[in-house]
């Protein structure tokens, strides 16, 4: 991961609501800002929970925070479990991201919607768990993915389909994984969040800080180098 | 003459693709060429196929790991860690079986202290014993000594006379038997090595050549 992206994106939990902040800012210099973003359900039920948590009212807090973690939580760990490879960190890291924004849900401001903040959060959280497994890695065995892994992927595969079916997606998936893993890291991040996490570059530009417009040409060269290791043209 | 509008670069084909997938309004110049030429239109194809078979191979896998009730479990794994979010730390109570078993051990380590000054005592009147023992032994053999050289001395001539004879001649036989011994000592043991021994001169034949 380059230190741009790992700066933009380690700006933590206390600054994500710094795009907000701007927009606040320039609606009290009596400039319109640029993009009014519409309140989608998620992002009005968080306003709600940090309504009732600045009130004390944690119980129904957390009752209302269930229904944005029931709304997230498969994306989030289809976005974690790519860019972790990982089942049991991606669940965890998934779990922490949850845990993270309902400890910091006072932070939260409406103007930007919430899956963009949740999302910033889940990766800064992927980021660390990746360099802390390079860290262990540079002083442990190595081991991509491990056996408990492989035995669940081997086991999740449906039971209807053919062992030589299994085997090929299996291989396919292996191959994927490897050429993402090929990417560099803000490709990657990129990558990672329009493609499995269907982020739009502004959304994307929003979460690490990078221009729009560097969004979208790192998301190009990504794409275009993927397709040359998966044997398409580059 | 109608100029062509140049192929579509993959660059924008790519823009193409996100933009659609993401539901946003694509590049109208371009997104009118591709309408009209097959090449691009071909190109396009095949890149959005190899995105679309990444995106759905990537998800399916990451779908059959994170099934319905591992993501009922995270669910509740992640209820349960919330509901620590916001409480103060709870201070855990010491657990009354412990302390008392605390308290039982405390209680033996009374009683080994009483076995260890026992001990300490008992070794302490033991050296002070012996010592009162030995010194009261020595008085009395000192005793014991004195009454016998106070005795009378009458009988002691006689009983010198009497020994006078046989003492030189057992002085004589002692010098003979350490004198054998101590040549016995110095020849060597193993049968193999006397004939050895009998050629090599000895320092007391030596001295006693020179005297």
């Amino acid at each position: 991961m380059s230190n741009e992206v790992q700066t933009a994106l380690h700006h933590g939990v206390e600054n994500i609501d710094a795009p907000a902040l701007r927009s606040n800012e320039s609606a009290a210099a009596g400039v319109a800002p640029q993009r009014r973003v519409p309140v989608s359900e998620d992002s009005r039920l968080a306003t709600e929970v940090r309504g009732l948590v600045e009130r004390g009212a944690l119980d129904d807090a957390r009752d209302r925070f269930a229904a944005l973690v029931a709304a997230h939580q498969r994306r989030a760990s289809r976005i974690a479990y790519q860019y972790l490879r990982d089942a049991a960190e991606a669940d965890e890291a998934v779990q922490d991201a949850f845990v993270k924004v309902f400890a910091h849900i006072g932070s939260y401001r409406e103007a930007w919607p919430f899956e963009v903040w949740f999302t910033r959060i889940l990766i800064n959280g992927c980021l660390d768990r990746r360099k802390a497994r390079a860290r262990r890695d540079r002083w442990f065995v190595s081991g991509e993915t491990t056996p408990g892994d492989e035995l669940r992927a081997a086991n999740a595969s449906p039971p209807d389909t053919n062992p030589e079916a299994r085997l090929l997606a299996r291989e396919r998936r292996a191959r994927l994984a490897a050429a993402i893993d090929r990417l560099d890291g803000r490709q990657r991040t990129v990558f990672m969040l329009c493609h499995y996490g269907d982020c739009t570059p502004r959304e994307v530009s929003a979460m690490t800080g990078l221009k729009e417009s560097t969004v979208r040409v790192h998301l190009f060269r990504a794409a275009r180098k993927l397709r040359g290791f998966l044997g398409g043209k580059s | 003459m109608i100029v062509r509008a140049p192929h579509v670069d993959d660059d924008g084909l790519l823009d193409v693709y996100y933009t659609a997938r993401t539901g946003e309004v694509p590049n109208p110049r371009t997104a009118e060429h591709l309408a009209d030429c097959h090449d691009c239109q071909a190109r396009y194809a095949d890149c959005a196929r190899l995105l679309d078979v990444a995106r759905a191979e990537g998800d399916a896998e990451a779908d059959e790991i994170f099934n319905a009730d591992r993501l009922r479990a995270q669910q509740l794994a992640i209820a349960r860690r919330l509901e620590h979010v916001g409480r103060a730390a709870r201070v855990i109570r010491f657990p009354a079986q412990f302390v008392a078993r605390r308290m039982n051990v405390t209680g033996r380590t009374g009683l080994t202290r009483w076995v260890y000054g026992a001990a300490a005592a008992g070794l302490v009147i033991g050296v002070g014993l012996t010592a009162l023992y030995d010194s009261e032994f020595h008085r009395l053999q000192r005793n014991r000594q004195l009454a016998a050289t106070a005795r009378p001395t009458t009988t002691a001539p006689a009983a010198a006379v009497a020994t006078a004879g046989t003492g030189a001649t057992m002085e004589a036989a002692d010098e003979a038997f350490l004198s054998d011994l101590e040549v016995a000592l110095e020849r060597p043991q193993t049968p193999e090595l006397r004939e050895l021994d009998a050629l090599t001169p000895h320092v007391r034949e030596g001295l006693a050549t020179n005297r």
